[in-house]
């Protein structure tokens, strides 16, 4: 098969879904203009963003870091220990590897120092490892941007995560999460930093022949508590679609999005106050991350 | 896994049970279409695209 574009090369990625294959340079201008107009469609970055991108050592989050870099983003990364053993250390040294042969380095939140590793936390609290992970990460963004005058964090959801959860939303009418599947959620007053999902328009089959073409070392395993994930189940029932009905899943999203579903029910949401203990924004006296913390201690108290 | 060659890199995902949206197969440093072939007695690796969570 030869390149579609420069009809030149042999082709080293076919896209059914874009009715397309491509070599790999041609591959890589491809991917960029996908990723840029992403960005350009609901302008989820401009040239003056300071960009907090939040790295786990994955393909996505390692692919999504070395574009906007290529793109001329100005960039930082933000790696979140997560203290799982043997996952998070390998984890920790793809994201330290990468950085350093792009002359940076990451930003670490380490959850071991905090005192609150996820599998410890989890049984102390009694709370799903996901649950806790996810509220601890978007302390973090909020935190680290708010210290180090980031104006955006970065992360590196792809279209079929967002697709998968599209999915997930819909079959349970959850109209509160379909109300904030956007790439873009802006930024709130009182210190919520904006998000934005750059790749939301490239699949995960996409991120990771880039990856592989660049030579990008990413984690190739699975966190170990993500196995049971739900979204795995939406992803392999939207993949059985793909297969038969090639780019259903682009236009599955992209209608969602043109429709402007999303912005049904969505209300109007007050600005956070500040937390008494942290500073962190929160709509509780005390953040979610501070109580955290103090139940994780007293749980340990009485064990 | 051993398939006798040579094969289609779709037949031998589909030999093996496995969905091609769902994976890219690798030669080395050669990233492979699904339509390419691969001889009798070379190796390609299957890995995975689909991250949960």
């Amino acid at each position: 098969m030869k390149c579609r574009r420069c009809r030149k090369a042999v082709a080293a990625v076919d896209l059914p879904s874009h009715n397309s294959a491509f070599c790999p340079d041609c591959f890589f201008l491809f991917f960029r203009r996908q990723v840029q107009e992403g960005i350009r469609k609901f302008r989820l970055l401009s040239p003056e963003d300071r960009v907090l991108v939040c790295v786990s050592g994955g393909k996505d989050s390692l692919v999504l870091w070395d574009v906007l870099i290529e793109l001329g983003y100005r960039t930082e990364g933000l790696h979140i220990d997560l203290g799982i053993d043997g996952y998070s250390e390998r984890s920790r040294e793809k994201v330290a590897a990468y950085a350093s042969s792009r002359g940076k380095e990451p930003i670490v939140a380490d959850l071991r120092a905090e005192g609150i590793p996820i599998p410890e936390a989890s049984r102390r609290v009694r709370r799903e490892e996901c649950a806790l992970c996810g509220a601890v990460k978007r302390y973090f963004f909020n935190r680290v941007a708010a210290e180090r005058g980031f104006t955006a964090v970065a992360t590196g959801h792809n279209l079929d995560d967002e697709a998968a959860r599209l999915l997930g939303n819909l079959l349970h009418w959850d109209g509160e999460h379909l109300s904030r599947q956007h790439p873009l959620l802006p930024e709130v007053e009182g210190g919520l930093v904006r998000k934005v999902k750059p790749l939301w328009r490239v699949s995960e089959i996409e991120t990771a022949a880039y990856g592989f073409l660049k030579g990008i070392d990413y984690v190739t395993e699975e966190c170990p508590f993500s196995i049971d994930a739900t979204s795995l189940v939406y992803k392999e029932a939207l993949s059985l679609i793909e297969e038969k009905m090639p780019g259903t899943r682009r236009v599955f999203y992209q209608g969602f999005l043109d429709a402007d579903l999303w912005k049904r029910g969505a209300p109007a949401g007050p600005a956070p106050g500040t937390c008494g203990k942290c500073g962190a924004p929160t709509y509780t006296e005390t953040c979610g991350f501070c109580r955290l913390k103090e139940q994780v201690t007293r749980a340990g108290g009485r064990g | 896994m051993e398939v006798p060659g040579p094969k289609r890199v779709a037949d031998i995902l589909a030999a093996a049970g496995v969905r091609p949206t769902t994976v890219i197969v690798t030669r080395g440093r050669q990233l492979l279409t699904k339509d390419q072939r691969v001889e009798d007695g070379e190796t390609i690796e299957v890995l995975s695209v689909v991250s949960g969570g």
